[in-house]
């Protein structure tokens, strides 16, 4: 059955691709990486997410028959670490251009070419 | 000896990473020292990973805290995992040694933790046996590279580094939506279970899982039109960083992208997933041998020749059969030793005379003699001269296309070395025929290791026979799923 958080995760995904491709500010860009990086990890969880079940934490009433898959929610807190660790690196990046060029118009940032 | 031990390779640079700031406070030279005695020591150990590995032949499986695959990670380092863990170390230790010259900038500290943790990632790509484990070490390579490719912290640097941020994001994300639809549709992320189970999953759910996987491994692997990133990080990089990226960042994405293309050759889509991987590797050649055509700095032009050699190599990958695997290892051998030798000498020569643009490279023959040799000699073996190890694995590269029936990529491969030979002998020209200079004394340990390079790509020229039994086996390691998966101690679930 197709979950309606699968919609939700490809349009957050589709919504950041738009804004990679089409932005000129490079932080424009870097806020449309992050709403993709949502995205993805929204379908992570959307897949490991059943109906009706609780949380994959063993107590009162819960055996491992009535609760969700807890692997993709593992995943995803990886996932976000990594995708914060990658934001600061760009962001820490984007200074350093803006220190060295005075804009973040990515369409004066060109100084490699050929 | 315990295989256990080789859980080391991956140990040992995390832990070295932490200590770099200990050995800061005891002197301006002990981080770079500390730095090649790790890579030694990473050395070691893969010598003896790969001797126990090819003298047993047997794969060494190490389980994280003794928990049985699929519960637990596993690495695997079989035959292609040991040869290459090999390359990466020994690489690792000729630029440790040459970043003694050539990194001045400060901080010296940091560079030698992102320079640990680049030969982890790429160590871990290769060893490991879980798809998420290999997105993790994914994003430690592309994050420290990210960091290492803005060190020289110019505009030129952090240009390139923002570019290849923004692809390597977007590729990170693919590649985590593949793994999200396999996961989704399998239950696991063990790379033997996934080859176990993968005549059950859903055709079409496969073919995209596995075209996002490859689009997303493509960022690091620099096929097109994903490889925008590679000539700007290639020219910005600390000259040794350039040859790492070269001789083994790319080699381990490309082998990933292998791995778990030929895990699923159960699948029925299994052929239109080949034939997009060919038309990506196909436009890579001609893309990046047409732009090494018109470039005046040396180092972006043998970047671009690299580009253009990884499209080899994923062309050879895509054919789908024992051969092509082969050749395409063999390959990556080949041009693994080539480049590093390449990059190592033009770095050099960048750093002795200020600069890589072509005319600092008139007269190189008079006034470097033993540099201009060595630049020879890498530019002679990547055309495909014989004698000269590139040769071999071009014409196997061309036989298996042969055998499969693609004379076109056949014809792709040849008349790309044409274009080559046009670029290398105008370098070579340059070297040799123009210009006139004073002799420039050369250091005697670079001058060393780039001997000792030259003369593994002759020796290798004239007798091929040992390192293509090794090329073979490592491509048999990729090829024969089914043997991985009887490797694997997989717990009874879920099949």
């Amino acid at each position: 059955m197709i979950s309606v958080y699968y919609f939700g995760a490809i349009a957050l995904i589709l919504v950041g691709l738009y804004a990679i491709l089409v932005k000129k500010n490079l932080l424009k860009i870097l806020i449309g990486l992050s709403i993709m990086e949502t995205g993805v990890n929204l379908l992570l969880i959307s897949i490991g997410y059943v109906s009706g079940k609780s949380a994959p934490i063993l107590s009162e009433g819960i055996g491992p028959s009535q609760a969700v898959d807890p692997i993709p929610q593992a995943l995803v807190l990886t996932a976000i670490v990594i995708g914060v660790a990658t934001t600061a690196m760009a962001l820490s990046v984007a200074i350093l251009i803006y220190e060295k060029y005075g804009t973040l118009n990515v369409e004066e940032i060109r100084r490699l070419r050929g | 000896m315990n295989g256990q031990y080789a859980a080391l390779l991956i140990a040992l640079p995390l832990i070295s990473a932490f200590f770099v700031p200990v050995f800061k406070g005891m002197g301006k030279n002990a981080v770079r020292y500390f730095l090649i005695l790790v890579t030694a020591l990473q050395t070691g150990i893969a010598a003896w990973v790969f001797k126990e590995v090819y003298t047993t032949g047997q794969p060494i499986i190490v389980i994280a805290g003794g928990w049985k695959p699929p519960v637990g990670i596993n690495l695997y380092l079989g035959h292609f995992a040991a040869l290459f863990v090999l390359i990466i170390a020994v690489v690792s230790l000729f630029t440790s040694i040459f970043s003694i010259s050539a990194v001045k900038t400060e901080p010296i500290d940091k560079y030698a933790m992102l320079f640990l943790l680049l030969m982890l990632g790429a160590t871990g790509m290769i060893a490991t046996g879980d798809i998420f484990n290999l997105f993790v070490f994914m994003e430690i390579t592309a994050i420290t590279a990210y960091a290492l490719t803005a060190y020289n912290k110019t505009g030129e640097s952090a240009e390139a580094s923002m570019k290849y941020i923004i692809l390597g994001g977007i590729g990170s994300s693919f590649f985590l939506i593949g793994v999200a639809l396999i996961y989704g549709s399998l239950g696991t992320l063990n790379m033997a279970q996934i080859a176990q189970l993968a005549a059950t999953m859903d055709p079409t759910v496969a073919q995209v899982g596995l075209a996002l996987i490859i689009l997303g491994l493509a960022v690091e692997a620099e096929l097109f039109p994903l490889n925008a990133w590679a000539p700007d990080a290639y020219q910005a990089a600390p000259h040794p960083i350039t040859v790492m990226f070269s001789a083994f960042v790319v080699k381990a994405a490309l082998y990933a992208m292998a791995r778990i293309i030929y895990l699923m050759q159960v699948v029925e889509s299994w052929g239109s997933v080949l034939r997009l991987l060919i038309v990506m590797a196909a436009l890579t050649v001609v893309v990046a041998e047409l732009a090494a055509l018109r470039q005046k700095n040396v180092k972006r032009m043998i970047a671009y020749s690299s580009i253009a050699q990884i499209g080899f190599i994923a062309l050879a990958f895509a054919l789908g059969t024992q051969a092509g695997v082969d050749a395409g290892v063999f390959h990556m051998i080949n041009h693994a030793i080539v480049k590093v030798l390449l990059f190592l000498a033009v770095g050099y020569v960048a750093i002795t005379l200020g600069g890589a643009e072509l005319e600092k490279f008139q007269g190189l023959g008079r006034r470097m003699p033993l540099t201009a040799f060595a630049i020879s000699v890498g530019a002679v073996a990547t055309i495909g001269i014989p004698l000269f190890n590139v040769f071999w694995s071009k014409i196997r590269i061309i036989l298996a296309t042969l055998n499969v029936g693609y004379t076109w990529a056949a014809v792709l491969v040849l008349s790309a070395s044409v274009v080559e030979a046009v670029y290398y002998f105008r370098l070579l020209h340059a070297i040799w025929f123009e210009g006139e200079g004073e002799r420039i004394s050369e250091s005697m340990v670079i001058g060393l290791m780039m001997f000792f390079l030259a003369a593994l790509v002759v020796v290798i020229g004239v007798y091929p026979d040992y390192v293509w039994e090794l090329a073979r086996k490592a491509g048999e390691d990729i090829f024969n799923v089914a043997q991985y998966v009887k490797n694997v101690p997989l717990m009874g679930v879920g099949a």
